[in-house]
């Protein structure tokens, strides 16, 4: 609260700094978005002139029968107007149903846009930073901040737009007939329309672009209670931890209590304003028929419009009291920006060998070095056992080899090259990985199986699935190779999925190899099977195994033995 | 338990009769500026007749245009009054209804949020929660408007011209057709976009979440175009449903349209004298305007409520996915706690535990806890070493036999512990509230985290976790082993200390072991470890739910 104001940048230059990248994709839409508004802008104007004409049209027809009634002589065109009534009667609704429609879409697309630049942005990141997203409700808040963004155009663009071009509208209108209320209402519209747009902006700034971190903070600590719960029975401070969610809670709605209070004041100054404005209308209109400058009828028309003005404005206040938030997504989804690094090293088109000297990685947010003082070679076509724990370090040791992740000291090559600075395309096809974490795509099975290979024919496919003992479990399955493996393979059972990720592997041709337990979640039967095509498909091709015990199945051609512990290398035992 | 299961909607219902107050004086508000609306509409219309037809000056109208004025005064504060009531009621049921959520985790116990994932429960008690805030803040209110509001214009519009009035009551029965038309759609819509909108961002998720494997394939491009078809297709696909759904709320617009401009032509024909039926001859541009802008208010109450109608679908989806938790039968935590006449800290008599799913999972066991025992349970996974744990710390209620508590705190250590968004030194406070830094400082010290607290500028104010310092395995069960020290617990259990442990930690945790034996205090402990089995005075080995004592060769 006590935030001055000068160390902060001005509401405006922040707003401006988070959005205007977002801005500038939209522009690719400008069209679309110039004749949405132009939509929005009809519905409201056909809405204005059928309230406006009909006021003026029954007035007419008032005068005018109370002339008849005296005999005086009158004439009124009642087809016209009448016409103009239906005309704009079905107007509004047309245009308001083709303007839903026509946003609709306009806003589907610009989802597909942003999707389309987060997920660029993301395929830049390299390991240190995709571990440290791939934690707990990251993702989940990656598409709300993008629906966030979505929604700026129709909350935030939009309405503001629109309802400027209406006052412009309505005051050129006003003009024709009455230039003196014309500029006042123009001008009473218009520092209504800044104290709804950028005065709202100021005074909920604050709490709206909280309010996400708020919710995060308070789905903490659910977390905590949720996973502590064994402890705080234990310990007897449940009683403790429940006092801290209340004291985060109640200031998270209070913080909500604060924006929703300022919101329903925007919204009630909207209804005063406008309010007074026709009373004032009245007042001056009235003389002004008094002393006969004004006609009755287009009195009651400019009166009928000022009526119905306050539509226009009702959708800014909630709009503008949640800027912050808005600036908020976008300011999380800006820090993802990452400059791509520079590759441009080619690997030798020959075996590749491994060199590893005095390597030291460390992880920012961790305490001590995840590997320390890394030193050993492996020459071309040569195979190497890794064992150690999980936690060890052992896929930070895969993420430096595969090039995902840059080494903080020391020095790393394969091939002679230093990873980190191959091009993809050639990092992708030389070297392979089979992680400890398998990942399959909510794909069908040979959707997963072709990004080892996009163009293996299905005899490959089959053949790979015989080598890891697939073949008879996919030929009983009704849709085959069409078969669906759900949302992270979940259709599958952990060994099956482990032995789609190997087959992935085999349909490629790289020169260095790492298997992060390859065996893990397979029972002992199949490993033996699983062995032994994968050994004859390591023939000639550089290899480590990363596994947890030492393990019967690699003996043959291995010829170094190492033990991970606690980022250290050692010989086994 | 005698309870009737939870449905979404009477467990909405009964949350709005915790603030039925707030939430009626709400609607009161709400109809109350409505009622100020129809006041300033109807003088408007007796200015205008004042001014054009009676040729009256404004001067002469002074008193009635600063009643108009309170008027525009009083529905400006009515209406802040409605909006800023009603959320406090919203603000209020949701505080109340995520208390009922936690406590509901809290009975459920350690036990079953063991197969639970935390993440998705917490998106209950937080996301789903805050769900509900339309329903209060908004459509509630807005429904007993409607009720009302429309009837009371209804009665004024009689009074000017019962033609009309039966042009609106005409309409009246087809109202609730078309809040049902338009709540159908508006229900369909939001169903079929939520599942269109959850399958997209499934798909845009899997995606990200396979990154890694994307760059270690060179997929990155081609997922990337993906990302843009798939959403562009869902475009596609919705859009040809949204084309049906928006129909229903334009025949509402519609109507609200038609009612203008019929009510215009029929005013301005009757004023003219050309109809001569009914109460068209005595219409006066009084009356007749007063109707035209009438006509309109009496629709707006709907026109509201249909945009707030999807605050109640997303609150439904929201309360039924929230009544599956408080559904849940709560028998499956114990609350025994007698307290045991003598010396012993538990007894077991003839217990049986019992899963619906997977029947008889421990038992028939009996087995006596006295002060200063050091007991290790072995065998293999699933046998029941973590149940006979689970009853010892109260976590489950046996099926069959008698269990007796007398230890009211203990210290709890498993294979993951527990680390709080926090900092250190709250994660130590999780052990003892009151635990002042020295206290602190020497229980890491004794833990064998000196070294690292040392190394950390803000000490025990360091935030750990996501948000600050990652702490390793080994690290992390250090920091378990110094709540147990911080905390004076007498007795001690532990599942399986030294599972997946590099070697440090593990020496830690038996050297641990062997200074509380020392210390007199009682350890029950699930364990594999043969040197942790060696500090047990008794070893029991647990197979299909059967305890044996195993000899102790000494």
């Amino acid at each position: 609260m006590k935030r001055s104001s000068s160390a902060q940048p001005s509401l405006l230059s922040r707003t401006r700094q988070a959005l205007l990248p977002w801005i500038v994709l939209m522009t690719k839409r400008r069209r679309r978005f110039l004749a949405g508004a132009l939509l929005i802008w009809l519905t409201l104007a056909a809405g204005l002139s059928l309230l406006g004409l009909s006021g003026w049209f029954i007035t007419a027809c008032a005068l005018a029968g109370i002339a008849l009634s005296l005999g005086l002589p009158s004439r009124l065109d009642v087809y016209v107007p009448g016409g103009g009534i239906r005309f704009f009667a079905l107007l509004r609704t047309v245009a308001r149903y083709i303007e839903r429609l026509y946003n609709h879409d306009t806003v589907l697309r610009l989802l597909a846009d942003l999707r389309y630049r987060v997920f660029g942005t993301l395929t830049r990141l390299d390991e240190a930073a995709l571990r440290r997203h791939r934690m707990s409700d990251w993702l989940g808040r990656l598409t709300s901040d993008i629906d966030a963004l979505d929604n700026l155009y129709l909350r935030l663009l939009m309405p503001p737009l629109v309802s400027l071009l209406v006052i412009v509208g309505v005051g050129l209108f006003v003009a024709i007939w009455w230039p003196g209320l014309a500029s006042w209402l123009a001008g009473v519209l218009f520092v209504l329309w800044i104290g709804l747009t950028y005065g709202m902006a100021r005074l909920c700034f604050v709490q709206s672009h909280r309010q996400v971190a708020d919710q995060e903070r308070l789905r903490r600590l659910v977390i905590d209670q949720l996973q502590a719960t064994a402890e705080l029975i234990a310990y007897q401070s449940a009683v403790w931890h429940r006092q801290q969610v209340a004291t985060h809670e109640a200031a998270s709605l209070d913080n909500q209590r604060r924006l929703g209070r300022y919101t329903a004041w925007g919204n009630s100054v909207i209804g005063v304003v406008t309010g007074l404005l026709l009373l004032g209308a009245i007042w001056f209109g009235g003389i002004l028929v008094a002393e006969g400058t004004l006609a009755g009828p287009v009195l009651v028309m400019m009166l009928l419009i000022v009526l119905g003005i306050n539509e226009v404005f009702v959708q800014l206040p909630i709009a503008f009291a949640r800027l912050g938030g808005s600036v908020a997504a976008a300011e999380r989804l800006n820090a993802l920006d990452t400059e791509a690094p520079e590759k441009q090293l080619e690997l030798p088109d020959q075996p590749l060998g491994i060199m590893m000297r005095e390597v030291t990685h460390c992880y920012s947010s961790s305490a001590e070095s995840t590997l320390s003082d890394i030193s050993f070679t492996l020459g071309p076509g040569e195979q190497a056992v890794i064992t150690g724990h999980s936690g060890a370090g052992k896929s930070t040791l895969a993420a430096l080899l595969t090039g995902r992740l840059k080494a903080s000291q020391g020095k790393v090559e394969i091939g002679g090259c230093e990873p980190w600075a191959v091009i993809d395309s050639q990092r992708s096809q030389r070297i392979a990985l089979l992680t400890q974490q398998v990942d399959l795509f909510d794909a069908s099975l040979e959707d997963n199986l072709r990004l080892g290979n996009a163009e293996a024919s299905d005899e490959a496919l089959w053949k790979v699935l015989e080598a890891v003992a697939l073949d008879d479990w996919v030929r009983t399955l009704p849709a085959q190779l069409e078969t669906p493996v759900g949302e992270r393979g979940q259709q599958l059972s952990g060994g099956q999925a482990r032995r789609v990720a190997l087959a992935r592997l085999l349909l490629m041709d790289p020169s260095l190899v790492i298997l992060d337990e390859p065996f893990a979640a397979i029972d002992h039967a199949t490993a033996e099977q699983v062995a032994r095509a994968l050994s004859d498909w390591l023939e000639g091709r550089t290899a480590i195994f990363f596994v947890h015990h030492g393990s019967r199945l690699l003996t043959q051609q291995v010829k170094h033995h190492w033990h991970l512990s606690a980022g250290k290398l050692g010989s086994e035992r | 338990m005698t309870e009737q299961p939870l449905t979404a909607r009477s467990w909405l219902k009964t949350l709005a009769t915790l603030e039925r107050r707030r939430l009626n004086l709400a609607a009161f508000l709400g109809v109350l500026a409505g009622l100020q609306t129809v006041a300033i509409v109807v003088g408007v219309a007796w200015l205008v007749d004042q001014l054009v037809v009676h040729q009256q000056t404004p001067y002469q109208l002074l008193d009635l245009l600063g009643v108009l004025a309170l008027c525009v005064a009083g529905r400006g504060v009515c209406q802040w009054g409605q909006e800023v009531v009603s959320l406090e009621a919203s603000l209020r049921i949701r505080q109340y209804a995520r208390r009922q959520v936690l406590d509901k985790f809290w009975a459920l116990g350690p036990v079953w949020l063991a197969y639970r994932q935390s993440g998705a429960l917490a998106t209950q008690a937080v996301e789903n929660i805050e769900a509900l805030d339309g329903y209060f803040a908004r459509f509630y209110t807005q429904l007993r408007i409607v009720s009302l509001l429309p009837l009371a214009i209804l009665c004024i519009v009689v009074k000017l011209d019962y033609l009309v009035a039966i042009f609106l009551l005409i309409s009246a029965p087809i109202i609730p057709l078309f809040m049902a038309l338009v709540g159908m759609g508006a229900e369909r819509v939001n169903r079929e976009q939520f599942a269109a909108v959850a399958r997209l961002s499934a798909h845009f998720i899997d995606r990200v979440r396979g990154m890694a494997t994307l760059q270690l394939f060179g997929k990155t491009e081609s997922a990337h175009r993906d990302v843009w078809w798939a959403t562009d297709h869902y475009r596609r696909l919705s859009m040809r449903t949204l084309r049906l759904a928006f129909l229903s709320s334009a025949v509402l617009e519609f109507f609200a349209s038609v009612a203008i401009a019929v009510v215009a032509m029929y005013v301005g024909f009757g004023l003219l004298g050309y109809i001569d039926y009914g109460p068209s001859a005595s219409l006066t541009l009084f009356s007749g305007l007063a109707v035209l802008l009438l006509a309109p208010e009496f629709f707006q109450p709907l026109r509201t409520l249909s945009q707030h109608y999807h605050d109640r679908a997303t609150a439904l989806g929201a309360a039924e996915s929230l009544i599956t938790v408080l559904n849940e039968s709560s028998t499956q935590r114990g609350s025994v706690l007698a307290a045991s006449q003598n010396s012993h800290l538990a007894r077991l008599k003839d217990i049986c535990v019992e899963y619906s799913s997977r029947g008889r999972v421990l038992g028939p066991v009996s087995l006596t806890v006295d002060q200063g025992d050091v007991i290790a349970l072995s065998g293999p996974s699933g046998s029941g070493k973590s149940t006979l744990l689970a009853l010892f710390a109260g976590f489950l209620t046996p099926s069959q036999g008698e269990l007796e508590l007398a230890a009211p705190r203990y210290a709890w250590l498993d294979q993951q512990p527990a680390l709080l968004h926090g900092t250190l030194a709250d994660n130590l406070r999780l052990a003892d509230p009151r635990a002042d830094e020295a206290a602190m400082l020497v229980a890491l010290e004794q833990a064998g985290l000196g070294e690292l607290l040392a190394h950390l500028p803000s000490g025990l104010d360091t935030l750990i976790g996501e948000r600050g310092l990652g702490l390793s395995g080994g690290q992390a069960q250090r920091l378990a082993l110094a709540r147990i020290y911080l905390s004076d617990a007498d007795l001690i259990l532990l599942d399986e200390p030294t599972a997946s442990l590099d070697n440090d930690t593990e020496e830690r945790v038996i050297q641990a072991l062997l200074k509380w034996v020392g210390e007199g205090r009682t350890l029950i402990m699930a364990t594999h470890h043969p040197r942790a089995i060696e500090v047990a005075k008794r070893h029991f080995r647990v197979r299909e739910g059967q305890l044996e004592e195993v000899a102790h060769e000494a």
